[in-house]
């Protein structure tokens, strides 16, 4: 019983703070006070932030950013995925490790990638219109709402085919055959069964990339920041970083507290829309596999184009680009005279005592946050499945909360309580603790999901045999539930581990001196601070060492648990 | 009607080929009600699905009603859309985003025989009719019932008036008594619209009721074609045997022409046997007879009874020979014969194949 007990207050012990973290974020949009000046609350920030013409900019950018992000992405994941589902072209396991592969590039890497190939004055693509058609100035800028987008949307494109992939698999592919032998031809078949059935999968796809796309930060933050296009989280990054004046947690509060409400209505919306879905899906008994349309040679060829221009726009050329920039002194396109200066300066100017720093804190996070977010899930888990608790419902509900709320959010309602609540009392504010008490806070949902999924197929006689075997509690849960969990644990581990490596967002804020300083973090100091050829060498350094991770992950992680973990 | 001949298809499982069809042909009379039976693995619905063009075959030929449909070489492949028939999957595959009227519909507006577009309602209503769903045109298809699918697939199938009808498993997803029920009404149906029909199961019953012939399949291979009396009487080997009805089975070799030793004794045989060597021979339990008298004569044994249970319409016994379990089956009398008994095997009712021949099960 003591043990039963023990595992209800672990998880409720890790989901207060979550609610306590959300409630933070209201308090502060009410709050008022000044350096020695006593607390004050008012309505003043929500005023402001109605009245001011600005609020309404940022808003028109960020459904803007938000909305070409979608439109990218699907653009990209709907006829990936029709082809690696549906059709014989050869080589589709590629596809789909590449896409696994993909998810895990850091954003900031691309962002910063494409800020080299398509900046208006130094990017290559625009110097090559410039030099070839003779124009005045490059045709494209980056440095737009729909340039941002563009970038967004190519990041979250393997997201989303994975996504749109699970669609077509749920789907009978029988629905298709049956229209097939009665006579409709495939485009017919196309249009009348297959878009209308998958539609739903598709908007809830569309979506969940949406809500992302209007909580993301790190390509605002890379290319809007500097050229003063603000979206939501920059902006309210910028309220409690500005430049000049003095921090407005109050400002951030309101129009964090707008985000938080807008994100929740869509993850009710995104759910509604997939239990909709959920009803066309037919789970067949039968183990045949669907006809796979045959791809002429010619549309086959068509089909390697389109995904190696994906790839290719994806990372490739960001990649490559990157890489250029690092072994430059200053920026300047690809030419024989650039060649000639080539160097690894950049390598040997690096802060590298820094990086060390860096490294040896980005290491321990990586250890603790997932090692800390598998034990309290575990907890949380079995109390949502197992505990018959009346108050299970809402242990569910707070677990499903990390992932609603813009993660951002929850790294300035940590500061803030950080700062003003806890003080001096617990001195958490500038230390690699906070660091790992957010993220862990912020995995929760995702390592809540996925030791659900997994337990949920485990048949609760397997515990109550060992319960009436005389084990305890915490007996059960090292002998029976641990092992039988294993590969599910291995793989949110493993997982986790390598979003704590590439973590931008919430370091921003989190992340105030060197002695919590992470290595993205080290990047983005870079790269705010106009060294842009620099920060492209920090950023080789510190994809060289993601590599091993990754190796580990593909050689441990499951692609098909990508799924349940949406 | 239709008309197959050499084919075979292979399918690539991972590392592996896995062989699904070896060289199958076939040939399906006009009017025919024509079963391929089988258990699961066998091919059947892969060899259906080659007649849909769902699959293409490796090597072989299809004619459907005269036309070539599919041909290795000269290389020739009609895609599904253009072969003109009409099939019922086993999960219905029930377009669930449409209205019964909608399924049946798009069939109607965009399959090979387009009709007219006034003519489509009546069309609808007619096909609905045959299936006795009138009235169900406006219903949403993902609110039907099983048994009210099976139907709008039926529907859907024979709306275009296709000549061949293919139905794979089209009952299994249906509960007992419905089976029977649906089982009667596809036969009449099929009779007076006097359509082909291929019809693939695995339930050897619902192929006996069904058909007028027979294919039984196994491991890729039609083992032997005939109608259900042929089949049940004269199996061509002990797979097909063993699949129609319970069967016992006694190991022996040959020692005459006529004449096999089995573990029980001497048995004198009708069929003729292979000249040598080993051979299993097998008896419907319907057919030994159990007799309270001593024995004496042809294929007459002495055994002991073990059991006899009464079904209400068959009596069931359990009767022990040389250490040899057999099981019989008579019609109940009253009579509950215990102890020793007579067994008598009638030799017109013996079959007999060579030892290790088709996948043998013993």
């Amino acid at each position: 019983m003591r043990g039963r007990w023990l595992l209800v207050g672990v998880s409720a012990g890790a989901l207060l703070p979550v609610i306590g973290l959300l409630l933070v974020v209201f308090w502060m949009g009410f709050w008022q006070s000044g350096p020695g000046e006593p607390v004050a609350y008012t309505l003043d920030h929500y005023r402001a932030i109605v009245t001011d013409a600005f609020t309404y900019r940022t808003m028109l950018n960020t459904l803007g950013f938000a909305s070409t992000s979608v439109v990218i992405s699907l653009l990209f994941a709907v006829p990936t995925a029709w082809l690696v589902e549906r059709t014989d072209l050869p080589g589709k396991k590629w596809v789909f490790t590449l896409m696994a592969v993909s998810t895990l590039v850091p954003t900031f890497f691309t962002a910063m990638g494409w800020v080299f190939l398509l900046h208006p004055r130094i990017g290559v693509i625009n110097r090559l219109f410039v030099d070839w058609f003779g124009l005045a100035e490059g045709p494209f800028n980056i440095a737009t709402i729909v340039g941002m987008g563009w970038v967004e949307g190519l990041g979250l494109s393997s997201l989303a085919f994975i996504m749109v992939v699970a669609t077509y698999r749920t789907m009978d592919p029988a629905l298709e055959e049956a229209a097939r032998v009665h006579g409709l031809k495939m485009w017919e078949t196309l249009r009348h069964i297959t878009l209308p059935l998958t539609f739903p999968g598709i908007l809830a796809a569309a979506i969940y990339i949406f809500t992302i796309g209007l909580s993301a930060f790190e390509v605002p933050a890379i290319i809007g920041l500097s050229n003063k296009i603000f979206t939501f989280s920059t902006f309210i990054f910028y309220k409690i970083q500005p430049l000049e004046e003095l921090p407005n947690y109050g400002v951030a509060g309101a129009v964090s507290a707008l985000l938080i409400v807008l994100a929740l209505l869509l993850s009710w919306w995104y759910f509604r829309i997939l239990r909709y879905s959920s009803r066309y899906a037919v789970v067949t008994g039968k183990g045949y596999r669907p006809k796979l349309v045959e791809l002429a040679p010619r549309a086959r060829l068509l089909a390697w184009v389109f995904l190696g221009m994906f790839f290719l726009m994806a990372k490739v050329l960001p990649f490559l680009l990157l890489v250029w920039a690092a072994l430059l002194n200053y920026f300047q396109p690809p030419s024989w005279a650039a060649l000639s200066q080539v160097s690894l300066k950049n390598f040997y100017g690096l802060p590298w005592e820094l990086l060390l720093a860096g490294t040896r804190n980005t290491i321990l996070v990586m250890i603790m946050v997932p090692t800390l977010a598998i034990v309290l899930c575990l907890a949380i888990s079995w109390v949502i499945l197992r505990s018959g608790l009346k108050w299970r419902l809402a242990f569910d509900a707070a677990a499903f909360l990390p992932h609603a709320v813009p993660n951002l959010i929850l790294a300035i309602a940590a500061v803030f309580a950080a700062l003003f609540l806890l003080g001096n009392t617990v001195p958490l504010y500038g230390t690699l603790t906070i660091v790992i008490v957010v993220y862990t806070i912020s995995r929760i949902s995702f390592a809540t999901r996925i030791i659900n999924n997994s337990l949920a197929q485990i048949h609760p006689e397997l515990e109550e045999a060992a319960f009436a075997g005389g084990l305890k509690m915490l007996q059960v849960m090292r002998k029976i539930l641990i092992p039988l969990l294993k590969p599910a644990l291995v793989y949110a581990w493993l997982w986790m581990a390598l979003l704590c490596y590439r973590e931008l967002t919430m370091a921003s804020v989190l992340v105030t001196n060197q002695n919590n300083i992470t290595l993205p973090m080290i990047v983005w100091g870079l790269w705010l601070g106009g060294r842009l050829n620099q920060a492209a060498a920090a950023n080789i350094v510190i994809l060289a060492f993601m590599l091993p991770a990754v190796l580990l992950y593909l050689t441990f992680g499951r692609r098909s648990r990508f799924e349940e973990a949406l | 009607m239709i008309s197959i001949a050499g084919v075979h298809k292979c399918f690539q499982s991972g590392e592996q080929t896995v062989a699904a069809l070896k060289g199958v042909g076939l040939a399906v009379q006009k009017g025919e009600f024509f079963v391929l039976l089988g258990p699961s693995g066998s091919g059947k619905t892969t060899l259906m699905r080659c007649v849909a063009g769902l699959e293409k075959p490796d090597a072989g030929r299809i004619d459907l009603d005269g036309e070539t449909v599919f041909s290795a070489d000269p290389r020739l492949y009609l895609p599904p859309e253009e072969r003109q028939i009409g099939m019922v999957f086993q999960s219905y595959a029930i377009w669930p985003h449409m209205t019964v009227a909608e399924n049946i519909g798009l069939v109607l507006t965009h399959g090979l025989s387009k009709i007219p577009k006034n003519q489509v309602k009546e069309r609808i209503r007619h096909t609905l009719n045959l299936v006795q769903l009138d009235g169900f045109e406006t219903r949403p298809a993902r609110l039907l019932s099983g048994g009210q699918q099976q139907r709008v697939a039926l529907a859907r199938a024979l709306a275009t008036k296709p000549k061949l009808l293919l139905m794979d498993e089209p009952l299994s997803n249906l509960d007992a008594r419905l089976r029977e029920e649906v089982r009667t009404k596809i036969k009449r149906l099929a009779s007076d619209l006097g359509i082909t029909v291929l019809y693939v199961t695995h339930d050897q019953v619902e192929a006996m009721v069904l058909a007028d012939r027979i294919a039984v399949m196994a491991l890729g291979e039609i083992l032997q074609v005939g109608n259900p009396y042929e089949l049940y009487c004269r199996p061509a080997n002990s797979l097909v045997a063993e699949f129609f009805g319970s069967i016992n089975w006694l190991r022996g070799k040959v020692v005459e022409k006529n004449r096999v030793e089995t573990e029980i004794g001497i048995f004198v045989v009708e069929s003729p046997l292979p000249r040598s060597g080993g051979v299993v021979v097998g008896i419907r339990p319907e057919d030994v007879k159990v007799d309270g008298a001593s024995a004496s004569g042809e294929n007459c044994f002495d055994g002991g009874l073990v059991s006899a249970t009464f079904l209400g319409d068959q009596m069931v016994f359990e009767v022990q020979i040389n250490d040899k379990l057999l099981t019989a089956k008579a019609m109940p009398d009253g009579a509950k014969p215990g102890g020793k008994v007579s067994v008598h095997f009638p030799m017109s009712k013996i079959v007999v194949f060579p030892e290790g021949g088709t996948g043998f099960i013993y």
